[in-house]
């Protein structure tokens, strides 16, 4: 197999060195990304939240004060 | 009269392979309606770059001018690609239940493991990187990574992804059903539509362009441009501007995409061996983002009350909207009453967002 591989121009034997980068790209990228998403999804869902308090508290109490509404809270 | 045949005595075989290769790809475009935006412009170009003595690609030739302004200097065509994406993706979907973002995350796997393989088969990090990076399913992402990383193999792999992404509606059903039992995909799905309001709808780009800057700054280029095109769409009061980003500016930068592209087409750095393994890896990217997809839906399924039907965990490889009207066709293969394809539509967009942050990530993981 890795005779075969030799004939290819720039590919080389398997470099440990770089199996473990590739490795080290799996766990960091995907922990990375999770974390991302995670963040992305909790930033949402309270932005969301607050919006549609905000809107119920203005179709109750007409003018939307900020002040009011965490004061209400 | 010798200058007449000047061309012809310089031709090599490759090159005539080439021509070969770039007919396919317009017949592919034409024929075969896969990707004719971009596939039709690269075919021509492949064609035109393997012309013997072409001046499209001397020092000061159009093509090779095209490529180092829009492409190698700055990432520039790719980059503004991603504003007319932006424009066009309804994030609404996505929004109702943002839980699904996860089934996008998860369908990136396939770009790590197949990193993985590269460097297993022999590849630098660099190359074997943008080979992984076919997994993301997104061309501008492939362009810009692998430009950044200087892959000796962008072309190939530019090919090969474009290829692939026309090629989801072949690939992912038979993975799906590989995966899934029949009573999993016959899970039914209640859309209940909740009202995103215009607010949320403004501050979603402005959010993950944040978060990604911060998390993964290396992706920002990308994910800003995506979300940029995104607030231009949502604001409205750019409706002229959104419209134009979604038609005329993604087409005009589409069709000089596939052209300057083609610039890298040519035979003497694509006719190599590496090219067919490329075209094996991305096979093998495609399906294992799919499989990571369906799998994540099957595990959050352990913890829900609302069971997710697997099937819509393929839709996180982010050929938009492709992806998600595979989902949505096979749902109603095992269920005509099943339809699947607005929750599908919301994790193939989180895919979108999802395959530009790991860009972004592979970058600053390999540099």
């Amino acid at each position: 197999m890795i005779n075969m591989l030799l004939a290819f121009e720039n590919l080389t034997p398997m470099n440990p060195e770089v199996l473990k980068a590739s490795l080290n790209i799996l766990w960091q990228g995907l922990l990375a990304i999770f974390i991302v998403i995670a963040l992305i999804i909790v930033a949402v869902s309270v932005t969301t939240d607050l919006i549609a308090k905000a809107k119920a508290y203005k179709e109750k109490n007409g003018e939307f004060s900020i002040k009011k509404f965490f004061k209400k809270k | 009269m010798d200058y007449l045949i000047e061309g012809l005595n310089v031709l090599t075989p490759g090159q005539a392979v080439m021509w070969c290769i770039g007919g396919l790809l317009i017949f592919l475009a034409i024929k075969k309606d896969m990707e004719p935006a971009l596939l039709l412009p690269m075919g021509f170009g492949a064609i035109l770059v393997n012309l013997p003595l072409s001046p499209v690609i001397a020092e000061s030739g159009i093509l090779k001018s095209l490529f180092e302004v829009g492409i190698e200097a700055s990432e520039a065509m790719p980059l503004l690609l991603f504003i007319g994406i932006g424009a066009m993706i309804d994030f609404g979907p996505l929004l109702s239940n943002p839980k699904l973002f996860i089934l996008g995350g998860a369908a990136q796997l396939g770009i790590f493991v197949t990193i993985i393989l590269a460097a297993l088969i022999g590849f630098p990090i660099e190359d074997a990187a943008s080979i992984g990076i076919i997994g993301a399913a997104d061309g501008p992402t492939a362009i810009m990574v692998s430009q950044v990383l200087k892959s000796n193999y962008t072309a190939a792999i530019i090919v090969v992804a474009y290829s692939y992404m026309a090629l989801v509606p072949i690939v992912q059903p038979a993975v799906v059903k590989l995966c899934t039992t029949k009573k999993e995909r016959m899970i039914k799905m209640n859309y209940t539509s909740t009202q995103v309001t215009k607010l949320t709808r403004i501050m979603f780009p402005i959010i993950v362009t944040l978060i990604a800057g911060l998390i993964a700054p290396e992706s920002l280029s990308l994910v800003g441009m995506l979300m940029f095109g995104n607030l231009i769409r949502e604001c409205g009061v750019l409706q002229s501007l959104s419209e134009t980003a979604q038609t005329t500016f993604s087409n005009i930068i589409t069709l000089l995409l596939g052209i300057t592209i083609a610039f890298q087409m040519q035979a003497e750095a694509f006719l190599r061996l590496e090219t067919l393994v490329i075209m094996a890896l991305g096979l093998f990217a495609f399906v294992f983002d799919t499989i990571g997809g369906v799998f994540c839906a099957k595990f959050m399924n352990l913890f829900t009350k609302n069971k997710i039907n697997p099937i819509i965990g393929a839709a996180g490889i982010s050929a938009f909207p492709m992806a998600a009207r595979v989902a949505e066709k096979l749902g109603i293969q095992e269920d005509p009453s099943n339809h699947l394809l607005m929750h599908a539509v919301g994790v193939n967009v989180s895919g979108q967002i999802a395959s530009a942050i790991v860009g972004g990530l592979i970058i600053g993981l390999v540099l």
